[in-house]
């Protein structure tokens, strides 16, 4: 039994893409639960960055489709997306590096405000994330973490329904994530939709509804938290196979024959 | 910025362009045309500056509308008898056009690719103009009738960079100029922040367009002979370029100042140092780009003398 209609913020059909010959995604599906904060965890290189691009738009999936208010989103160009109402943040920081915080704020199209309400928005965001005294310093002068809040104000400039956010807390302070995971909090008290992609399990395990669980490019696994804690092949996806009396006598880690 | 500080700024150019408005009379021929060509540059690197050091599209063939713009000038007013003034308006309407033209493929190259793409195509206008016999007489070149007396170019050309200067101010000081920054500096996030990238380079590219073009056509009322290799001289593309970093790229005043100093010791070192002018001049530009590389606003921007950014 399926979640109804009016549950899925959005849902991914299937979605391929290679890249040469890596299949980077390879038939990932899964439903994003309207109004709830979801996780997105796998180990490295299991598809979870190109997920979240072919999601917004800045992969094009080889196959697919990302339904998102009855509406299939695959194939359209990144802005066309953003402008749906879907924002997200990257794992390496995007800031605008020779543009000032306000600057790298005001970039963001979509509002549909005079220039005085899109300052005070800017103002307000960029004071909630402490950067206030750093308004006019150049994006690349901010520290990392503080480069990693300004990508989050930036996000939400337009008010966006959907916010991905990819490794929010890589490189921000406790006291600071502290902050920011009550902001993500308050975001899904206003009926916001949020995805987080983290490696940082106590992010994930204490502040996501649902998780979802990528390998080698598919979803192995899907549940609370508690549940995912516990599952089999997302312990082996991490750690590896539990030693089995057939091991016996190899070194750990080496290669199993056959 | 205030209304306030936009005001004052806007007072200040209405005062430098009564100065230069009331300066003619008590100019000698030569010098008159010295300021002349030194608004020229002005117009040029500003434009410029706006596909290339707002929006971060390095072009090496801007010449290519400043050529376009005398060739239409000078076909209209010598083989049609048209006034050169409406002529001035054609130059603009093409220049947009061969911009569309131009711009929506090669937009589609970044760095060095555009670059030179920008190369070729300035080539390539400047081949049409030489070829195509029946509308631009080749390499025959066009002379215009004389009918100027010196002051009209100079106050066309003086109106012509205010404006040019009120529009790069207003580009650059507006969310639109604040998305074609984004542009420059990492275009993929300005497209996931909702920046259509494709629409802002081409509205960039066919603003830096018009405006040399314009400044083409007088240029060809002013010297009244065109011929390809004097109105699509590569030399031209360099010195828009030259003149924006000297100044400091991506600024409203840069480009400005980059052109008066450029223009300036270019004709004072070929006046005082005829031999060896080449040397100096770019002995001129070896310093500038070692000690300066962001321009001069770029130095003052780091000693905090100047603010960072274009919006505050």
């Amino acid at each position: 039994m399926g979640p109804s209609a009016d549950e899925i913020a959005l849902e991914a059909r299937d979605l391929r893409k290679a890249f040469g010959g890596v299949r980077a995604v390879d038939g990932c599906s899964f439903v994003v639960p309207h109004r709830k904060i979801s996780g997105l965890i796998g180990p490295n290189g299991s598809g979870k960055t190109t997920t979240f691009n072919l999601l917004t738009g800045l992969a094009t999936p080889d196959s697919g489709q990302v339904i998102y208010k009855g509406e299939n989103l695959a194939g359209l160009k990144p802005y066309e997306i953003f402008r749906k109402g879907i924002t997200r943040t990257f794992q390496i920081t995007r800031i605008f590096r020779e543009m000032t915080v306000l600057e790298n704020m005001l970039s963001v199209t979509g509002l549909r405000v005079p220039d005085r309400v899109a300052r005070e928005r800017a103002a307000e965001l960029i004071a909630f994330v402490n950067l206030g005294h750093l308004r006019a310093e150049y994006g690349g002068r901010l520290s990392y973490g503080q480069q990693k809040l300004l990508e989050f104000a930036r996000a939400l400039m337009t008010d966006p329904d959907l916010i991905l956010l990819d490794e929010p807390a890589a490189g921000v302070n406790r006291t600071l994530l502290q902050h920011l995971l009550e902001h993500i909090h308050r975001l899904q008290e206003q009926g916001k939709t949020i995805v987080i992609v983290e490696h940082d399990m106590n992010v994930i395990m204490n502040h996501c509804d649902r998780i979802f669980v990528m390998d080698y490019g598919v979803k192995i696994a899907e549940g609370p938290p508690a549940e995912i804690q516990r599952d089999a092949r997302v312990l082996e996806a991490y750690f590896g196979r539990r030693r089995r009396p057939e091991d016996a006598g190899r070194p750990p880690g080496a290669p199993r024959m056959g | 910025m205030t209304w306030r500080e936009h005001l004052r700024n806007l007072a200040l150019l209405g005062a430098c362009g009564i100065a230069l408005g009331i300066l003619p009379p008590a100019l000698s021929v030569y010098l008159r045309s010295f300021v002349l060509f030194t608004m020229m540059y002005v117009v040029l690197a500003l434009s410029w500056n706006i596909i290339s050091g707002f929006t971060g599209y390095t072009s090496f063939g801007h010449v290519a509308f400043y050529g376009i713009g005398a060739y239409a000038c000078a076909i209209l007013v010598a083989d049609y008898g048209w006034f050169w003034i409406p002529a001035l308006g054609v130059c603009a309407a093409v220049a947009a056009l061969v911009g569309v033209a131009i711009g929506y493929p090669v937009l589609r190259l970044k760095g060095p690719y555009f670059a030179i793409a920008m190369l070729g195509a300035a080539e390539g206008t400047r081949v049409v103009a030489t070829v195509w016999d029946s509308l631009t007489h080749g390499g025959l070149g066009i002379s215009l009738p004389s009918a100027e007396t010196s002051m009209e170019t100079y106050y066309a050309m003086l109106a012509l960079m205010l404006l040019t200067i009120v529009v790069a101010y207003a580009v650059g000081h507006s969310r639109f100029g604040v998305r074609l920054n984004a542009i420059r500096e990492d275009e993929g996030a300005a497209e996931a922040l909702g920046i259509n990238a494709t629409l802002y380079k081409l509205a960039a590219f066919v603003l830096s367009a018009v405006f040399p073009a314009v400044a083409g056509g007088i240029q060809a009322y002013k010297v009244l002979y065109i011929d390809p290799p004097s109105v699509f001289f590569v030399q031209i593309t360099i010195a828009m370029a030259l003149m924006s970093m000297l100044g400091g790229k991506g600024t409203v005043i840069g480009p400005i100042l980059g052109a008066v100093l450029l223009y300036t010791a270019q004709e004072l070192t070929w006046v005082n140092f005829p031999t060896a002018h080449l040397i100096a001049y770019g002995l001129f530009i070896v310093l500038v780009a070692r000690f300066m590389p962001r321009g001069l606003m770029g130095f003052a921007i780091d000693r905090s003398w100047v603010r960072k950014g274009m919006v505050h």
